[in-house]
C-alpha cells in the first residue's frame, strides 16, 4: 500500500515536470527514432551522439541503441557520430513520425587511439554528468597487461578516483569507498565477486565485452544498492552480419569467442570462453609436492538476441565462471553465475522501456581429504532474483524522462560445514539461511534550458525488508550476544526505507568549457564482511537487519571541463567531498567466517572523504591516453577502534598518479606504456614488544598510523599487428607485455619478524610479489 | 578454525611459488612506546613449581633479552587458600609457588602482584588477573603416524578422546617426548574449539606433529612420547591463538588489521594468567614407526 502511495508520488512529481514543457510547444510534435548500429557487425552502438543541427541540441542511444527525438513538423539535418566511425548526416523533411535506423561505418584508420572515449567531440563538457569514464573495449586493448590478459577492472583501476585495494588485487576503492559499495553489473546482474586468482585477474574476459562504465560519484537514480560506485559492464550482442571468430593464445590463458547471425539482421549469437591453464606448467616445478596441484580458472559468456519487430526485441544472457585450487590434501572452487532475460518493446516512438529477469549467484567451496576423521566441506552460496523494468520517455531533444523499477529477493546461506570421513570428528555446522527483498523506485528527467544551461534531477526511493525464517542475535551494548529471536516464515520482521534524490547541473560557459556539479545519496543494504584489505573468496555477503543499520552516503561534486586543440585534449578537474554514515568496520580479532554472531563483531561510525581529481586526456593524431592525479583524504571514525579516535581508511592514498600512453610507431607496430604511482597503504606497525614463552609479540601504534613504502610501476608493451592480406579475412597481431618494466620490489605485506640466529632481534621483512612479468599474447580475429 | 586457516595457508603455497613473492629486509623506522608490566604463568593440576613470570616491556626494536621485574610481591588465591610466591635466585622476574603446589579443577584463581613500579615514576603500582581452571575428562589413547606432507614429514599424533557435549570446550595441544618437552615454543602449540565438533568422539584426528627436520624431534623405535592435553578457558585460547596469528605474520589477503593481543591483566600489563587442567596419553614408538 505504502509502495503504491510512493509510487503515485514519484509520477506526479514527472508529470508536473513535463506540463511546463508541452506548454511551451504548442505545435504537433512528431519524433524521429531508430536504432545506431555497427555496419560491420551489427552491434548497437552504445552512448552515439545523435544531434539536430539546426537546433544545436540532441540526445544519446541508450544501452541498447535505441534514441528517440521529438521535433516539431519542419526541415532538419539530422546526424550521428560515434568516435573511430564515420559521421552520419541525412536531411530530414519531418511531417509525421520517422523510424530511422542508421549503420555507421567504421573509420579506415585503426581504433588504436582513444582511450577515454569522447563520444561526441565535446560529449565530456556538455553532458550532464559528472565522475564518469566510459572505457571501450578496443581501447582497453592497447593499455598493457599483467600476463598480458587484457582486464577491464585493471584499465578502470588506473582512473583518477579509484585506487586499487592491494597489488595485483580485482577490488577498487572509488573516492575512499570500500571495495563492496561498487555495484559491478554484467548485463545487469551483479557480479558478487569479480576476481578470479584472489585479484590477480577479473572476470571480465575482454572478447565478450562491449563497452564498461563507472560511475563515481553521480549514480544515476535508476541504480542503487551501493555507496561509492556504479560500474556497468556490457556484452556484445553478437555480430548480425557475419559468422566471426576472435581469439588469443597467451602465456597463461587462452580464448575463443564464436558470434553470428542465426537469422541475418534479426537474430544473433555469441558464444565465448576463456580458461586460465598455470596448472599446466606445474609439472615443471622444482617442488614435487606441486606437481599434482589444480590451479585454473575459466569464464564462459553467451548471448543471444532477436530482433521480433520494430517495437520489440529480446535478450538472453548469461556468465558462469569458476576457479579451482586443488592439492593432495586440500581444494577450494569458487564462482559467479549469472543469467538476464530482457525484453526491449517500444510503447510509441518515444516511449522506450526495457523489461529484465535476472538472475545472480555467487559461491564457494571448500574441502580437505575426503576420508580422514578432520576431512571436511565447507560452502557458501548468495543468489539474487530480481525483475527490473525501465522506462524512458522522450519528451523533446532536450528533455527526456526516465522512471521504473526494480525488486530483488536474496537468498544468503552464509556458510555451512561438515565432516566428510566415515569416522568424521565433525558435526554438522550451519549458519540459518537469511531473506531479504530489496526494493527501488524511481523517477528522473533530464532537462536543457536554454542554451547553456542542463539539469537532472531524480529520486530514487528504496526499501529493505529482512524476511523470515531467521534466528537474530541480539546483543547488549558492549556487543555481548544476551539472546536470540527466532522469526517464522514469510514473516516480514524489519525493513529500511529511505529516499536517495540525486540532483546535476551542468553550465556551458562556451563550447569548450563548461562547470558541473551534482549531488547524490546513496544508500547501501547488504555488505561484505571483509576484514583484509584485498580480501579473499571465503569473505560472505551480509545484510542491513536489526542489529546493522544501512550505509549512506552524501557525495557533492565540482567540476571544470574545458577542451583544448578543437577537443582532442579533454582536461578537468572535478571535487568531491562525501560524507557517509553507519559505515562498518570490524572489532579488533574479529572472527567473519562460520560466525552465527558476525553482527557483533561489527563495529559502526562514520566516515568521510574528500578530494581534487585532476585528468588530461589525449586525442591527438597519434599520441593518445590520460594522465590522472588525485589528492584525497579517507577518515573513519568508529566507536570501538581505535580508542574511538579518527583514523585514515584502508585505502587512503592522499597522491595517486596514473599515466596512460598509446603511440602508432608505425602503422603496424604501437608501443603502450603506463605508469602508475600512489601513497602506501595506511598500515598500523609495533612500536613496543614483549616476550612470552621466547617469543617477540608486538605492541602496536594507533590503527593505521604508518605507511607502506610508496607505490609505483611502469608497465610496457608492443603490439604488431600483421598487414592483413588482401581478400584473407583473418587478422593477426602479437602482444608483448612487461609488467612492472624496471622491477620495483612493491611491499605487499611488511612483517616483523625474529631473526634466526638471536631471537632477541627484531627486524622489518618486506614481502612483494612481483618483480618484472614479461608475456606474450598472440590475438586472431577472422 | 585455525587448521582451516592452514589449509588455505597451503593453497595459498600453491599459488605463490608460481608469483615469484620473495622477501627482504626493509628499513623501518619506528616510534618509541611506553613500558608496560608483562605477566605470564599458568597455574596447571599438576602438582609441582609454578611459575609466574614478571617481565618489562621494550621498545620494538630493543634487541635484547627481556628485562625481568624484580622484588614484586605476588599472591595466588584459589577461593580456600592463599600462597605468596617467592622470586627466584638465579632468575629475577621469575616467581615461584612451593614444589607441592597444585591446582583444583573448577576453582577460579586470582593473581594479585604489588610493589611494581613500571613507570618509575616513585609509587608502586597493583595488578591483577584471574582464570578459571576448566574440568577435561582424559583422553582414552593416542597412535603415531607417519606422515608426509608437503612442507612436513615427521610422526604426527593422533587423538582418541571424547569431547562433552553439555560444554562449551577449548584445547591446548602438547607433545614430550623422552622426558622432554617437544612443544616449547608458541607458535607449535595447537589450540583448537570444540565449535564444529561439541560432544563428538576424536576418532584418531591429528593434534600435534613431531617433525624430522627440527632438532631432537624425529621419532626413533622405543622413544616414549607422551602426548599432553590442556583444558583451557576461553579466554586462554584466544590469547594463543591472536599471539600466533600476529606472529604467523599478515598479509593483505587474510589479515585484519593488527591488534594488540588480548589480555587477562588489569592496569594496563599485557601477558596471561591462566588455569590450566592437564591430563595425558603415552605410548611407546612402535619398530615399524
Amino acid at each position: 500500500m505504502r509502495l503504491i502511495l510512493i509510487l503515485s508520488l514519484l509520477f506526479s512529481v514527472v508529470s508536473s515536470e513535463a506540463k511546463p514543457i508541452s506548454n511551451d510547444e504548442p505545435q504537433k510534435s512528431f519524433s524521429v527514432s531508430g536504432y545506431i548500429k555497427d555496419a560491420t557487425t551489427g552491434e548497437v552502438l552504445i552512448a552515439a551522439s545523435v544531434y539536430i543541427k539546426e537546433l544545436g541540441s540532441g540526445t544519446v542511444t541508450n544501452p541498447y541503441g535505441f534514441y528517440s527525438i521529438g521535433l516539431n513538423k519542419g526541415t532538419y539535418t539530422l546526424g550521428v557520430s560515434y568516435i573511430g566511425y564515420n559521421t552520419f548526416e541525412q536531411k530530414l523533411d519531418l511531417n509525421g513520425d520517422l523510424i530511422l535506423n542508421i549503420e555507421l561505418t567504421p573509420e579506415a584508420r585503426q581504433l588504436e587511439e582513444v582511450v577515454i572515449s569522447s563520444v561526441k567531440k565535446n560529449n565530456n563538457v556538455s553532458s550532464l554528468e559528472t565522475g564518469t569514464s566510459q572505457l571501450q573495449i578496443e581501447s582497453i586493448r592497447r593499455i598493457p597487461a599483467f600476463m598480458g590478459e587484457v582486464d577491464v577492472i585493471k584499465a578502470i583501476q588506473l582512473l583518477p578516483g579509484v585506487a586499487v585495494t592491494s597489488e595485483g588485487s580485482s577490488g577498487f576503492s572509488v573516492r575512499g569507498g570500500a571495495s563492496d559499495q561498487n555495484l559491478i553489473l554484467l548485463d545487469e546482474a551483479t557480479v558478487y565477486n569479480a576476481s578470479h586468482l584472489i585479484g590477480f585477474f577479473s572476470v571480465f574476459n575482454n572478447d565478450a565485452i562491449k563497452d564498461a562504465k563507472l560511475y563515481k560519484g553521480d549514480i544515476p537514480a535508476s541504480a542503487g544498492g551501493r555507496l561509492s560506485s556504479l560500474l556497468e559492464v556490457r556484452m556484445k550482442d553478437g555480430n548480425s552480419k557475419n559468422f566471426s571468430a576472435t581469439g588469443g593464445i597467451g602465456s597463461i590463458s587462452s580464448r575463443l569467442t564464436l558470434e553470428g547471425p542465426i537469422i541475418k539482421d534479426k537474430t544473433s549469437f555469441l558464444i565465448s570462453g576463456r580458461r586460465m591453464y598455470a596448472d599446466i606448467f606445474l609439472p615443471l616445478a622444482k617442488n614435487k609436492d606441486l606437481k599434482n596441484n589444480k590451479l585454473h580458472f575459466y569464464d564462459l559468456n553467451a548471448k543471444v538476441n532477436h530482433i521480433i519487430n520494430d517495437n520489440n526485441r529480446i535478450f538472453i544472457s548469461g556468465y558462469a565462471g569458476r576457479d579451482v585450487f586443488k592439492n593432495e590434501f586440500a581444494g577450494m572452487d569458487y564462482g559467479n553465475n549469472t543469467i538476464t532475460l530482457r525484453w526491449n518493446h517500444l510503447f510509441s516512438k518515444r516511449l522506450f522501456s526495457n523489461f529484465s529477469f535476472i538472475r545472480a549467484n555467487y559461491d564457494y567451496e571448500l574441502g580437505t581429504q575426503a576420508e580422514r576423521p578432520d576431512g571436511f566441506e565447507w560452502k557458501s552460496n548468495l543468489e539474487d532474483h530480481s525483475v527490473k523494468a525501465d522506462f524512458t520517455y522522450y519528451l523533446s531533444p532536450g528533455n527526456i524522462i526516465k522512471f521504473g523499477g526494480a525488486t530483488t529477493y536474496h537468498h544468503f546461506l552464509p556458510g555451512s560445514a561438515r565432516g566428510t570421513g566415515s569416522e568424521s570428528l565433525f558435526s554438522e555446522f550451519v549458519l540459518p539461511d537469511n531473506f531479504a527483498l530489496e526494493h527501488g523506485i524511481y523517477a528522473l528527467s533530464e532537462n536543457k534550458i536554454g542554451k547553456n544551461l542542463s539539469v537532472k534531477y531524480g529520486l530514487r526511493m528504496s526499501i529493505f525488508q529482512n524476511v523470515g525464517k531467521a534466528t537474530v542475535y541480539n546483543f547488549d551494548e558492549d556487543y555481548n550476544s544476551i539472546d536470540s529471536t527466532v522469526y517464522e516464515s514469510l514473516d516480514f520482521y524489519n525493513s529500511f526505507s529511505g529516499l536517495e534524490p540525486r540532483l546535476g547541473i551542468t553550465y556551458m560557459l562556451g563550447e569548450y568549457t563548461s562547470i558541473k556539479a551534482s549531488y547524490a545519496r546513496t544508500r547501501q543494504y547488504i555488505q561484505l564482511a571483509q576484514n583484509s584489505t584485498a580480501g579473499t573468496p571465503l569473505d560472505i555477503w551480509f545484510s542491513a537487519s536489526k542489529n546493522i543499520k544501512p550505509q549512506v552516503s552524501d557525495q557533492i561534486s565540482l567540476g571544470l571541463f574545458r577542451n583544448f586543440a578543437e577537443n582532442s585534449i579533454e582536461t578537468s578537474i572535478e571535487a568531491y567531498y562525501k560524507k557517509m554514515t553507519n559505515t562498518i568496520d570490524f572489532k579488533d580479532h574479529a572472527a567473519l567466517l562460520l560466525n552465527p554472531k558476525l553482527e557483533g563483531e561489527t563495529r559502526i561510525g562514520e566516515s568521510w572523504s574528500g578530494g581534487v581529481e585532476f585528468l588530461v586526456t589525449l586525442n591527438l593524431q597519434k599520441l593518445n591516453g590520460w594522465v590522472g592525479y588525485t589528492l584525497s583524504r579517507t577518515e573513519r571514525t568508529i566507536k570501538g577502534i581505535n580508542n574511538n579516535k579518527p583514523y585514515a581508511a584502508p585505502y587512503d592514498k592522499p597522491h595517486n598518479i596514473s599515466v596512460v600512453l598509446n603511440y602508432p610507431i608505425t602503422k603496424n607496430l604501437h608501443a603502450g606504456a603506463n605508469w602508475v604511482y600512489s601513497t602506501g597503504n595506511p598500515v598500523t606497525f609495533p612500536t613496543g614488544r614483549y616476550e612470552i614463552l621466547g617469543a617477540v609479540l608486538p605492541i602496536y601504534s594507533e590503527r593505521n598510523a604508518y605507511r607502506m613504502p610508496d607505490y609505483h610501476r611502469l608497465d610496457l608493451s608492443l603490439t604488431y599487428s600483421k598487414p592483413p592480406k588482401a581478400n584473407k579475412k583473418w587478422q593477426s597481431e602479437w602482444n608483448f607485455s612487461l609488467y612492472n618494466a624496471y622491477g620495483r620490489h612493491n611491499a605487499w605485506a611488511i612483517n616483523f619478524v625474529q631473526d634466526e640466529n638471536d631471537p632477541n632481534i627484531t627486524k622489518a621483512e618486506l614481502t612483494y610479489l612481483f618483480s618484472y612479468i614479461p608475456s606474450i599474447t598472440y590475438n586472431f580475429k577472422f | 578454525m585455525k587448521k582451516t586457516f592452514l589449509y588455505l595457508g597451503f593453497l595459498l603455497l600453491i599459488v605463490f611459488p608460481i608469483m615469484q613473492s620473495c622477501t627482504e629486509p626493509i628499513e623501518i623506522e619506528l616510534d618509541n612506546s611506553y613500558a608496560r608490566l608483562i605477566v605470564y604463568g599458568e597455574i596447571s593440576t599438576d602438582t609441582t613449581v609454578h611459575k609466574i613470570r614478571l617481565n618489562r616491556s621494550a621498545d620494538y626494536f630493543y634487541n635484547l633479552p627481556a628485562e625481568g621485574v624484580s622484588g614484586a610481591i605476588i599472591r595466588i588465591s584459589d577461593g580456600v587458600q592463599e600462597i605468596t610466591l617467592s622470586e627466584s635466585v638465579t632468575e629475577p622476574g621469575s616467581y615461584q609457588t612451593e614444589s607441592n603446589y597444585y591446582g583444583v579443577p573448577g576453582r577460579s584463581y586470582s593473581l594479585t602482584i604489588n610493589n611494581v613500579d613500571i613507570n618509575r615514576d616513585g609509587t608502586s603500582e597493583t595488578y591483577s588477573a584471574s582464570s578459571e581452571l576448566p574440568f577435561m575428562a582424559a583422553p582414552d589413547s593416542i597412535k603415531l603416524n607417519y606422515a608426509n606432507y608437503p612442507f612436513f614429514t615427521g610422526s604426527e599424533i593422533l587423538l582418541f578422546a571424547k569431547d562433552p557435549a553439555e560444554t562449551e570446550d577449548f584445547y591446548a595441544f602438547k607433545v614430550v617426548k623422552n622426558g622432554i618437552q617437544q612443544t616449547d615454543s608458541l607458535p607449535e602449540i595447537f589450540v583448537q574449539n570444540d565449535l564444529l565438533f561439541n560432544g563428538n568422539y576424536t576418532n584418531g584426528v591429528s593434534v600435534q606433529f613431531l617433525d624430522d627436520d627440527k632438532p631432537g624431534e624425529k621419532v626413533s623405535p622405543g622413544d616414549t612420547i607422551v602426548f599432553e592435553m590442556y583444558g583451557i578457558t576461553a579466554g586462554y585460547y584466544n590469547f594463543i591463538v591472536q599471539a600466533q596469528t600476529e606472529l604467523f605474520g599478515s598479509n593483505p589477503l587474510f589479515s585484519g588489521p593488527p591488534a594488540n593481543i588480548t589480555t587477562n591483566l588489569t592496569n594496563g600489563a599485557l601477558g596471561f594468567f591462566a588455569g590450566v587442567n592437564i591430563r595425558r596419553a603415552g605410548v611407546i614408538a612402535p619398530e615399524s614407526n
